[in-house]
């Protein structure tokens, strides 16, 4: 598979503080990376410093031929954006808008200034849209306000405007930590399909080892700002775990025996 | 058995010490201004003489004029509040961190703005009579100046409300500044602006009858002649008037604030 991401030796500093200590890894297309690792362990902190919506202190990130890392313009900034989708963990729509609205949204960064501001969108991204949201089952409230939806509805209308941009790279942030249990498998089954069947290559940060055992391609660990881990999941071990997460297993596991001890 | 505190002994001492202060601070007050509620009271006999005889029945001695002066006060009201909101929207836009294309204009307008709402519309009022003389423009003008510093406040608060997160996610769809702002921004923030043009339209109708008494015209200066005249009974017809217009349009503006938040 083509390599559409790498990052090599990548560092982020905040003063004294070292939020991501020299990581280095690939992404090929199609592939679902899922990042593991406590909270402030830096994961959120790689995920934005791939779309600099956090600046990098080092390190290159090479996208789709560019570093993004060495982008200075910002409408250069603002092209290679477009090409990353993102998911987040509170869906950040526009609570007020409709759904419609909302998904059209990823289609800004490709319009001229003057249709962008005054919301002009093309009718082939008015239909894409309507396809995509067709596809998640979502087509019969185009019309409602993103605020009156359930979590998962929400978070498949943030999948839907991502899918509008076109992305070689979807960067997903915690996409089912404010979700129930249900609403959750059917989102990273989206995101699966999503990589598998357009290619787009996926990191998916998550608190839950469970599920980055039964969707990931292969699992990156962090612990304190650095890579620990770097495989597919069968090669994750119960000690590798406790590594990652400085705990005994027995306190990681709540109510998650079965998926890690089908593995550990 | 040890006692068990529920409040910190330490909290219970400062919220002592808090009001003995504030008991000290009341005993200095009534001593310095001489005031004795006692002696109010004591004195009421002419308190309700003036305000039965001299103010009952109350009277509307020229209606045309006095019709006039509302619609007059209320247009005062109205002109400075759109106004006022329209110049704001475009400080605000200039003056939110969120969106003003370079910073260092943000601190002048927030500046220029507390400077405007910090002095009152009365004390305006008085600086451009100075200027312009008595008149209802002198009126709308203070009112305008006054309202423009609070709506500015109000806009910007309302801006850097609509979250960081519905921007984050548009800033890295590559969205430019200008289409976040027309996309996001104002649809978010619309029914927050619309809220507080409202509250301003009310705060308007009272103070532009303010404005009117010290000399910006409108029902406000026919009420002080009358006072002046030592006419209370016609003072007093419209002073209720007022008070009609001002639970009216409360009224109002509360019942469309509704709406629109809805």
């Amino acid at each position: 598979m083509e390599t559409v991401l790498s990052i090599q030796n990548l560092k982020k500093y905040y003063g004294a503080t070292k939020a991501v200590e020299d990581i280095s890894f690939t992404v090929d297309a199609g592939e679902v990376v899922v990042i593991i690792g406590p909270s402030g362990a830096g994961k959120s902190t790689v995920l934005r410093c791939i779309n600099r919506m956090i600046e990098p202190t080092e390190g290159s990130i090479l996208f789709e031929g560019h570093d993004m890392a060495k982008i200075k313009k910002e409408k250069d900034l603002k092209a290679m954006r477009r090409r990353i989708g993102m998911i987040f963990q509170s869906f950040n729509l526009v609570q007020r808008l409709s759904v419609f609205q909302n998904v059209l949204h990823g289609r800004l960064g490709y319009m001229n200034t003057a249709s962008a501001v005054m919301g002009r969108y093309a009718e082939e991204d008015k239909q894409k849209a309507l396809d995509i949201l067709a596809m998640m089952g979502m087509e019969s409230m185009i019309y409602k306000k993103a605020g009156e939806l359930s979590g998962g509805q929400k978070q498949r209308v943030g999948i839907a405007r991502a899918l509008m941009q076109n992305p070689a790279l979807l960067l997903c942030d915690e996409p089912i930590a404010s979700l129930d249990p249900s609403s959750s498998k059917i989102i990273m089954n989206q995101i699966q399909d999503m990589a598998k069947k357009r290619g787009i290559a996926c990191i998916v940060n998550l608190h839950q080892v469970d599920v980055a055992l039964a969707y990931a391609d292969r699992i990156i660990g962090i612990h304190q700002g650095r890579k620990v881990f770097d495989d597919v999941p069968e090669k994750l071990t119960k000690e590798m775990i406790e590594t990652i997460y400085d705990a005994p297993i027995e306190e990681l596991t709540v109510g998650l025996e079965e998926g890690v001890a089908l593995h550990a | 058995m040890r006692k068990i505190h529920v409040i910190p002994q330490k909290q219970k001492r400062n919220t002592l010490i808090a009001l003995l202060i504030v008991a000290i601070l009341f005993t200095i007050a009534t001593i310095q201004t001489e005031y004795q509620p006692l002696s109010f009271f004591m004195n009421m006999e002419n308190f309700w003489e003036f305000l039965l005889v001299d103010l009952f029945p109350p009277q509307l001695a020229d209606p045309p004029t006095i019709v006039e002066g509302i619609v007059q006060t209320i247009s005062m009201a109205i002109a400075a509040s759109l106004l006022s909101c329209v110049f704001s929207l475009i400080l605000a836009f200039l003056g939110s961190r969120t969106t003003a294309p370079f910073q260092p204009l943000c601190k002048i307008i927030r500046f220029l703005a507390s400077l405007q709402r910090n002095i009152p519309s009365m004390i305006w009022t008085f600086i451009l009579i100075m200027a312009f003389g008595i008149g209802s423009v002198v009126g709308a003008l203070a009112l305008f100046i006054t309202t423009c510093g609070f709506l500015i406040r109000s806009f910007i608060e309302t801006i850097d409300e609509v979250g960081a997160e519905s921007l984050e996610a548009l800033q890295s769809v590559g969205a430019s500044r200008l289409a976040i702002i027309t996309q996001v921004i104002i649809p978010a923030s619309l029914p927050g602006f619309l809220s507080w043009l409202l509250y301003s339209l009310e705060v308007n109708i009272r103070s532009s009858t303010l404005v009117g008494a010290v000399g910006g015209g409108g029902i406000g200066l026919i009420m002080m002649g009358y006072i002046k005249q030592f006419r209370y009974h016609s003072a007093m017809g419209v002073i209720l008037l007022i008070a009609a217009v001002v639970i009216i349009v409360d009224l109002l503006t509360n019942y469309l604030r509704k709406k629109v938040l809805a």
